[in-house]
């Protein structure tokens, strides 16, 4: 054995210390490189954008002016959806005073595409017509007219991973929710330098003695490292990884970033396959407004939701929520955040979540859809998904509302009275502005907060009757020497060899006949032969072409079944279609954007509205006319009982063979509203378009306070009292009489024989003798 | 009667043939049924025909033009709301500062808020002239005589308009006529 002084034992331990020094220094490199690569990695993360920002959809803004027709409870009800709460006095923005007729609002500032808006206070002072005055509570002054923060409705998110946020910067957090959180989550954040030696021990200590993992020692920073850079496997490797890039992270960037970072990575809860990150999007999620508003339970639940957004969350588990949210209360008070009436308040709060169990941000998937769809092929998928583009919508909140509750609960009512089971029917609705063409509201189904089949965009099925004014409106168009309304068209029996070889014999709803009709009855009353006389008069190809003025664009073929709609047609494109008869001729593309900007607030586009005249002013007036008869007399009668008397609205009923479709298309002076019903099989649901369809539009109406047509001719047009019987020239001698417009210089010149005026008749010749 | 005979027998033929019936007859229906409603004539006085001016781009027609009625509002103010008002000087101003974008947007609040209000399309067919657009700017200002109704003072700005953007199009034998459109109104509008 070698003696400590010999040269054997120095030499072996020159080579153990040179071994050593050498495996140290090689470790050591390989360490670095290592360190090297991971800070790499983190520099080239956190520089620059962090995250993919989905783009974020608003509903349009609420007007708010003198003279709207609103009043003070549906106001309350505006202010409510948007997150606004009700208070003694006005408590910063987001808040309003409510009184029997005058409502005090602080309203938010928002940034709109056309400029920042910042936050004011109005009283808003009601009568029995709406809105009396509008005063700036600052300037003591009247306003003309206010503009409201936008409902946030949805957003665009990759449907790959689904992460969706809202970015807040630290400054817009409160300070107790970053406080808090700090308590909560790692108390000694502002010491330690990305780990925390102490809080390891405690840990190790609590678990030992519970004898499993009851305490976690992750500080912040790790938290972060965990979501932002690592995969949820969980090793030591991973570990000793994750505590390398928390010190890494803390040696680059300063607390606040970090705390920053945090407060917009960390998952809180999950929405379908949508992952809700950040306390941003957190704050809407939950509560429907901006994080700035946040009340002390509301920051504690948050809060409490980051130890498990799933067994912590509160629409599924709101005991076990409340008891999280109680006991972060607890620390805020222990911790001197909050003083004990604090406490004590906060504590005795209900969760109030938005929404109650089934609430999310997104609550218009169908609408979102079409918004979607419309970006497609104007912005690329990946700026929809990561710019942070703000998206200014058509949707008008309360007219959803109005079409969701309508539909859903009409159809719900109609099951029941025929004692079908509850499921059996679909639904689908749209409602569009008349002149400007904007989409206000889509219901795509009867489960309208869940995404799934868009039926107003996706489900085209056989329109049926609404095809008839456009056969007749090409009639009357096309051949105004032979058509006028009051054209008689036989109700006879028809039938044709198609080119299939086949029969094709149409017979009219009820299989009866009813006689000769003048042509506006004929469609007030849907009746089928007559339709399809006209029709072939002037043939389906020239049916086709007024149909695709009107914004249909699918490729039915000129066939005759065209005439009884054998085409298969969307909603919305239903919709499109009758709005250009409602605007007169004037087609307005159907839109659901108004503007997109950046995240900054700059202007990228905007969606002006479009007009374009695709039909002729007169024969359009003609057969707009001819709608309203189907409501004041023919197959939509059932409607005019629902509004106010004098309403005068236009329509068509739309019934499909075997009554497998239902319809109701119509309008008002500025709404149109399309609604279908039926069954996703194709089976025959035993309603027709009267029984079905036009019993939930005409809800839909009424809730709407739609405004009535007011019937003024165009210039191209004049009118003239006839005789309903032989369709002449009639005065007050006639006993049935009708005052019809006809395109300027083709109305009857004759009287008929029942008109005082009428000379040269042999009734008249002798009357004179007698006399 | 014959007819009618004829179609029920073809009527029976065609039951055997495609094993469907093609209806039964209402009984005792001798023609049209009278409508339920009997309107009285109307005690409004017929409108002005304005010949020439339901199509905004089709070839312009010159026609003698009648007298402009006394009771056609002169300005915006006369059929508006305050809030359309209000938002109506707020394009103007935009306007005369080249803001075409802003003060679009807001003539469409207006006319969303007043959808049929002819003076805010007048003003809007305006803006798109202004931006060039003049295929919009047509058929706006078409749409806004269309919904006047005869009102001569908001044609007469709307032929103007139609008149630059067909000379901004090329069209000069379009823009002279429908300068002579404007001319034709002036005078009326001047001597009535």
């Amino acid at each position: 054995m070698a003696r400590p002084s010999s040269p054997l034992f120095r030499r072996i331990l020159w080579f153990s210390l040179a071994a050593l020094v050498i495996g140290i220094s090689v470790g050591g490199l390989l360490l670095s490189g290592y360190l090297i690569q991971l800070d790499q990695e983190i520099r080239t993360r956190f520089a620059g954008s962090r995250w993919a920002l989905p783009a974020q959809v608003y509903a349009a803004a609420q007007d708010l002016y003198p003279g709207r027709k609103l009043d003070a409870p549906e106001l309350r009800h505006e202010l409510e959806r948007l997150g606004y709460r009700p208070s003694e006095v006005l408590n910063g923005p987001g808040t309003f005073v409510a009184s029997k007729d005058r409502i005090d609002v602080e309203v938010r500032a928002f940034r709109f595409w056309d400029g920042p808006q910042p936050q004011y206070k109005i009283a808003v002072k009601m009568d029995e017509a709406g809105i009396a005055e509008i005063q700036d509570l600052e300037a003591d002054a009247p306003r003309d007219i206010v503009r409201l923060d936008p409902m946030l409705i949805g957003s665009i998110y990759p449907q790959a991973q689904g992460e969706d946020r809202v970015l807040v910067r630290l400054d817009e957090v409160p300070e107790l929710l970053r406080k808090g959180l700090v308590a909560v989550e790692d108390r000694g954040f502002y010491e330690h330098f990305g780990i925390s030696v102490r809080g390891i021990l405690r840990a190790a200590l609590a678990n030992l003695r519970a004898g499993h993992a009851v305490q976690g020692a992750s500080t912040i920073t790790q938290q972060l490292v965990k979501n932002f850079f690592l995969t949820p496997k969980r090793d030591l490797r991973r570990k000793a990884k994750e505590a390398l890039m928390a010190l890494l992270l803390e040696a680059h960037y300063s607390k606040d970033e970090i705390l920053e970072a945090y407060f917009n990575e960390i998952h809180l809860g999950q929405d379908g396959d949508r992952a809700v990150h950040g306390f941003g999007l957190g704050s809407r999620f939950y509560f429907n407004k901006p994080i700035s508003e946040l009340r002390t339970h509301e920051i504690a639940l948050l809060v409490g939701v980051v130890k498990g957004s799933s067994a912590y969350n509160p629409r599924r588990n709101p005991e076990r929520a409340k008891a999280r949210r109680d006991l972060v209360l607890k620390v805020f008070f222990e911790e001197g955040l909050i003083s004990e009436d604090e406490y004590t308040s906060a504590v005795a709060e209900p969760l109030s979540i938005a929404g109650g169990k089934g609430g999310s941000v997104e609550r218009y998937p169908a609408f979102v859809d079409l918004v979607r769809r419309q970006l497609k092929g104007q912005y690329q998928d990946v700026d929809l998904t990561n710019e942070g583009l703000r998206i200014f919508t058509t949707l008008d909140p309360r007219t959803q509302e109005v079409l969701e509750s309508d539909l859903s609960e009409g159809i719900s009512k109609l099951e029941k009275d025929r004692k079908l089971k509850e499921g059996t029917l679909q639904t689908a609705g749209v409602v569009t502005s008349v002149d400007g063409g904007e989409v206000l509201a889509i219901v795509g189904g009867r489960e309208f907060r869940y995404a799934g089949f868009n039926r107003a965009l996706d489900s085209r099925r056989s329109i049926g009757s609404l095809a008839k004014p456009f056969v007749f409106l090409t009639a009357l168009h096309q051949q105004p020497d032979r058509f006028n309304l009051h054209t008689i068209i036989d109700d006879e029996p028809i039938s044709m060899k198609l080119p299939n070889k086949q029969v094709w014999a149409p017979q009219n709803y009820d299989k009866k006949l009813h006689g000769p009709q003048p042509l506006y009855m004929a469609l007030a009353q849907s009746y089928n032969l007559p339709t399809v006389r006209a029709g072939l008069e002037v043939g389906a190809a020239k049916v086709l072409e007024t149909m695709k003025a009107t914004g249909y664009y699918g490729d039915a073929q000129p066939n005759p079944s065209v005439f009884l709609g054998a085409v298969d047609i969307a909603p919305l494109d239903v919709a499109q279609m009758y709005g250009t008869l409602a605007a007169g001729g004037y087609q307005s593309k159907l839109s659901a954007i108004r503007s997109v900007t950046t995240k900054e607030g700059e202007a990228l586009n905007r969606y002006p509205i479009k007009v374009k005249q695709t039909l002729p002013e007169g024969p359009t007036y003609l057969i707009n006319w001819a709608m309203t008869k189907v409501i004041s007399l023919g197959t939509g009668r059932a409607a005019l009982s629902a509004v106010p008397p004098g309403t005068s609205l236009a329509g068509k009923t739309g019934t499909t063979d075997d009554l497998r479709d239902s319809w109701f298309a119509g309008f008002g002076a500025d709404r149109v509203a399309v609604v279908w019903m039926g069954r996703d099989d194709y089976k025959p649901m035993g309603f027709t378009g009267s029984s079905g369809a036009l019993v939930l539009w005409t809800r839909v109406m009424k809730d709407l306070q739609v405004r009535g047509l007011d019937m003024v001719p165009p210039p191209d047009v004049e009118e003239q009292l006839t005789d309903t019987y032989t369709g002449l020239k009639a005065d007050e001698g006639c006993q049935s009489t009708v005052l019809l417009p006809y395109l300027r210089g083709r109305a009857p010149t004759e009287f008929a024989p029942c008109a005082k005026s009428a000379v040269n008749t042999p009734l008249d010749w002798l009357r004179e003798i007698f006399e | 009667m014959t007819l009618r005979f004829g179609a029920l027998v073809l009527a029976a033929l065609l039951l055997n043939a495609c094993a469907s019936s093609t209806g039964t007859r209402e009984g005792g229906v001798p023609y049209p049924q009278p409508p339920v409603s009997t309107v009285p004539p109307s005690t409004q006085p017929p409108m002005q025909p304005i010949p020439g001016t339901s199509g905004s781009t089709g070839p312009v027609v010159i026609e003698p033009v009648k007298p402009a009625a006394p009771t056609f509002p002169r300005t915006a103010e006369n059929i508006s709301g305050q809030a359309v008002v209000s938002l109506m000087r707020k394009a103007a101003d935009a306007r005369t500062q080249g803001q075409l974008d802003l003060a679009a947007s807001q003539l469409e609040r207006a006319q969303r808020i007043e959808p049929r209000n002819y003076f805010v399309w007048s003003a809007l067919a305006k803006v798109y002239l202004d931006q060039q657009q003049y295929d919009q700017a047509i058929s706006v200002a078409g749409k806004s005589t269309s919904l006047a109704r005869g009102n001569l003072y908001v044609e007469v700005e709307n032929w103007k308009t139609i008149a630059r953007a067909l000379q901004g199009k090329g069209d000069s034998l379009g823009a002279v006529q429908a300068e002579a459109r404007v001319d034709e109104i002036e005078r009326s509008l001047g001597g009535g």
